[in-house]
């Protein structure tokens, strides 16, 4: 990995959950058992649109080993959850509106007698017209989803004056991207083990992005105080997203206070594929406009996206395409409308990228067309409309000043030539059925849930009685490497070591509020916090030292084991150890230091959800069409990514080459197809994500660590820049092997042979 | 149009269980399971070695994949009486008194993230430096195709198998070879 800043010692070592994950020892929450554990079924619903007649358990609660049996009656608080608001029910009671509702819940002494119980429910349905495209959704007369219709959320920008930027255009692009319904795909499908308390308290083991929105969301269902409810939510295996909104939180903790023993839940990947989240399909129609000189005039954009049967965080991913539709360029009319509408496909919400990839593949698709018609460098079709580092923001809010978007087009026009005169040595481009081609994109990414949000940030740091610097989030462990980077922050800060640490997350009978694991805000509000918190800390432990030992503070430091003498030889050893400098920890004298804030939000926002600070990436991929077969690989990617200084390199370049590789996917073969409301590919025989054969083998990542002068804002996440413009590059690069343009994913061999033949496949023979 | 579904409750009949016999980490274990248990069932539910996890449960994924009889399975689809008699090796089994080279090279490159997929890399990797000491790149891709990793994008992971060969070759060398079971 490429990295302009030399790496210290201790950024190169291995992550605090390593050992615990390469032996097989860490125990992740579907791994948890419980004395008296009964296991829990959910009954999802056969139709995807229907009325219910009746749902009759009697059968099911006579079944041996039943021990409890839930329906829509048995929820005493409100009947609902959502992230936005709370428009999915709990338990269905008279209308489902996906094949993933739920109708019921099981908890018995095996899982086989609970999944033989779900057999025994008797449902009776009335089948209402699936609404299985937006197309429908919109027709007047279309029946109804939801009591206010079928658009969940409309949203749009404009500036300027379209038409007459179009009126002056030398060339006109138009075109609609369509782009699919992607799944998180994360190894461990959504589970945990509900546990009911003393005092009629519970404990929630079950991943998810945000323990503290669970336990509100819990509290509403339940009726249940949110202090009665602790929520445990690390370590999980995998989430991208998918584990933000509530999935078996609320049937566990139904069953297990009506059985009043621990029960668990791990879905099947069928049962996760039909219940769970997964990126938005969009129908993307834009037209774009240049002048000769190419300079774009005019962009007009409508997006279409289809956002299943609830809300979740639908209204907000539609803000996030409709702020990211110009991305790094300046153009100075523009019309956005965005609309996201209900249908019985699915549910569709939260996944890496938020709106940005959908969005990201149109834009570039557009930059490369127009490029191609004036006849310029596509890179340097970029480069003239980019963004400079003051210019205001995509939606005209005032952002973090940032040269982040040139930086990572000079890198990636640096790497492109390389590539050009690799390609040339080596000379095997006539290999008679294989064309091959390069191709690049790069885009804007924002970070935080945005302007007029709740997106509160925080930490705590103390001092242990047993002699350790203790540091406290709300944030969770999804496979990231979040604890690595507390780790990292904190040793950096406190020139101690790891051993002197102790670090709690996931837990928010621990922790402080710190907000979402979403939005590539954790590793950035870790760093803010301890900005924020070190002073105050590291005086207090000095005066403590002072204390203990009579030496004066302004002679003393932290250091590696505990507390060191400034102006001493290097004796190896620590003048107070951390141990000892407890020990002076009386009983009316702690160390602890609390911090509460916000994610930095543009001062002038005037559009919801707009943000403050960016993260850029520049993708260059090289790909090998096979002519006969019609199969597309990507035979080379390389990154370069801007958002501040690198934390944790190796979680870093694990985020980047992960990303790339799960858009990859997106771009090549992620398809989760829905048919008249029905999933067809409900596992990984038939929903193929990229294995080792699928991926360049070797990935590079070039970070550009660089901020502008005076940007006080630390690192920037980069858990979702890497997934946002891959697909354009693999598009482009599709183009300049085959003259095919791609405006459809994922792209089908059928596709490509459809193309290559129709349109140029003389070429070929 | 209306949807009914006919249900028809029927006695359950009495639970059939059956005795097996077979080594698992070196240990020698004797169970008695359901007839329908699968290999992952008894190792993750009767001993409680949750380090081999499951997650498509059809054989696609590998996050299941253990050693039995020193070959590579999927012990999502490996009943639990074709296990009778044999030698399984887990994730829990492959550290004896220190780390397998192979688990410290995934650490030191990071050849994982959420790890829920690690246990079964890890034991193919075993599984293919069993085979081949010093594998091609075409051999390591062949060896890992059954594994799936969503969080990674095989980097890492490539890099860790990578690092394991030197780590390994260089241990042969000064005669180190404790590795080799």
């Amino acid at each position: 990995m490429l990295m302009n800043t030399s790496l210290k010692e201790w950024k190169g070592k291995i992550r605090p959950d390593g050992p615990g994950k390469v032996t097989g020892g860490i125990k992740y929450l579907t791994d948890l058992t419980f004395p008296n554990m009964l296991y829990g079924k959910i009954l999802r619903s056969s139709e995807p649109h229907a009325e219910i007649v009746s749902i009759s358990t009697d059968l099911a609660r006579k079944l041996p080993g039943v021990r409890a049996v839930v329906t829509y009656k048995d929820v005493p608080g409100l009947n609902g959850y959502g992230i936005i608001f709370p428009d999915q029910p709990v338990l269905c009671k008279d209308k489902v509106r996906y094949v993933g509702d739920a109708l019921a819940a099981v908890a018995a002494d095996t899982e086989e007698i609970a999944e033989k119980a779900l057999g025994l429910i008797e449902v009776n349905y009335r089948r209402l017209p699936v609404i299985d495209s937006t197309e429908k959704a919109l027709e007047p007369g279309a029946p109804l989803l939801h009591p206010d219709g079928n658009i969940l959320h409309r949203a749009g920008y404009s500036i300027g004056n379209v038409e007459d930027g179009f009126q002056k255009s030398f060339v006109i692009i138009e075109e609609t991207y369509d782009v699919p319904r992607q799944m998180h795909a994360y190894m461990e499908t959504e589970g945990g083990v509900i546990v009911p308390e003393p005092g009629g308290k519970i404990t929630v083991y079950a991943g998810t992005q945000h323990g503290f929105k669970d336990r509100f969301q819990l509290s509403r269902i339940l009726n249940i105080p949110e202090k009665d409810i602790r929520i445990v939510s690390s370590p999980m295996g995998g989430s991208f997203g998918g584990k933000d909104e509530l999935n078996i939180q609320p049937y566990g903790a139904l069953l297990a206070l009506a059985a009043n023993c621990p029960v668990k839940i791990h879905q099947s990947r069928q049962e996760s594929v039909k219940a769970g989240l997964k990126r938005h399909p969009m129908k993307i129609t834009v037209k774009t406009g240049a002048d000769k000189n190419g300079k774009i005039l005019a962009h007009k954009v409508k997006i279409i996206a289809d956002t299943g049967a609830y809300a979740t965080l639908g209204p907000a991913i539609l803000d996030f395409a409709v702020e990211h539709v110009s991305g790094p360029y300046k153009i100075p009319n523009m019309e956005t409308e965005g609309l996201s509408v209900f249908t019985n496909n699915g549910v569709a919400g939260e996944f890496r990228g938020f709106g940005g990839n959908q969005i990201t593949f149109a834009l570039e698709g557009q930059m490369d067309r127009l490029a191609e018609k004036l006849q310029i460098d596509y890179l340097e079709f970029r480069r003239l409309n980019l963004r400079e580092a003051e210019d205001p923001g995509p939606l005209g809010q005032r952002i973090a000043p940032t040269n982040g978007a040139t930086h990572v087009l000079e890198a990636i026009q640096k790497s492109f030539f390389k590539r050009a005169d690799l390609r040339n040595e080596k000379g095997d481009l006539n290999e008679r059925w294989k064309a091959r081609g390069t191709g690049a994109a790069i885009t804007m990414h924002g970070g935080g849930l945005g302007a007029g949000r709740m997106d509160p940030a925080g930490g705590r740091l103390s001092f242990t009685k047993d002699g350790k610097i203790a540091a406290a989030f709300g944030f969770e462990e999804c496979g990231q490497g979040l604890l690595s980077v507390i780790e990292t922050i904190l040793l950096e800060e406190f020139n101690c070591l790891d051993k002197d640490i102790s670090i709690v997350i996931g837990d928010t009978d621990l922790v402080p509020v710190s907000g979402s694991s979403t939005a590539s805000r954790a590793t950035s509000m870790v760093w803010h916090s301890l900005q924020k918190m070190k002073d105050s800390f590291r005086s207090q432990m000095i005066d403590l030292a002072e204390l203990a030992t009579g030496t004066p503070a302004n002679r003393m430091e932290m250091g590696p084991g505990g507390i060191w003498l400034k102006d001493a030889q290097q004796s190896g050893e620590a003048y107070l150890s951390f141990a000892d400098l407890a020990s002076a920890l009386v009983q009316d004298r702690s160390i602890s230091v609390q911090t509460s804030f916000d994610f930095p939000v543009s001062p002038d926002a005037t559009v919801a959800g707009s943000h403050f600070l960016y993260a850029f990436a520049a993708v260059i991929v090289e790909v090998e069409v096979d002519i006969l077969t019609g199969r597309v690989k990507v035979t080379g990617m390389e990154q370069a990514v801007s958002a501040g200084p690198v934390v944790s390199p190796m979680g870093y370049r694990g985020q980047i080459e992960g990303g790339g590789a799960m858009a990859l996917g997106y771009t090549l073969m992620e398809h989760s197809i829905i048919e008249k409301g029905i999933y067809l590919n409900d596992n990984f025989d038939t929903y193929l994500i990229p294995t080792i054969f699928d991926v360049p083998f070797e990935m590079i990542t070039e970070a550009v660590e660089e901020l502008y002068e005076g940007d006080e804002f630390g690192p920037r996440g980069v858990g979702e820049i890497g997934t946002v413009a891959v697909a354009p590059a693999i598009a482009q690069a599709i183009y300049n092997a085959t003259g095919c343009w791609i405006n459809k994913l994922p792209v089908s061999p059928e596709l490509i042979l459809e193309k290559v033949s129709f349109m140029e496949g003389d070429k070929w023979m | 149009m209306d949807v009914k579904k006919v249900i028809m409750a029927t006695p359950s009949p009495q639970p059939v269980k059956i005795e097996l016999e077979l080594e698992v980490n070196g240990f020698h274990r004797q169970l008695t399971v359901a007839p329908a248990a699968r290999l992952v069932d008894l190792l993750r539910e009767d001993l409680e070695l949750t380090g081999t996890k499951f997650s498509c449960e059809v054989g696609r994924c590998g996050t299941c994949a253990v050693h039995m009889d020193n070959k590579l399975v999927n012990s999502c689809l490996v009943m639990a009486y074709q296990a009778n008699g044999t030698s399984i090796c887990t994730i829990e089994g492959l550290a004896e008194r220190s780390l397998d080279p192979i688990q410290s090279a995934f650490l030191e490159e990071g050849g994982f993230q959420c790890g829920y997929c690690t246990p079964g890399m890890i034991m193919a990797v075993k599984a293919l430096l069993n085979y081949h000491a010093n594998p091609t790149e075409e051999q390591i891709k062949e060896g890992l195709s059954g594994n799936l990793c969503r969080c990674t994008g095989y980097g890492g992971i490539i890099r860790a198998v990578q690092r394991a060969i030197k780590n390994l070759n260089e241990n042969e060398i000064e005669g180190a070879v404790g590795w080799k079971k």
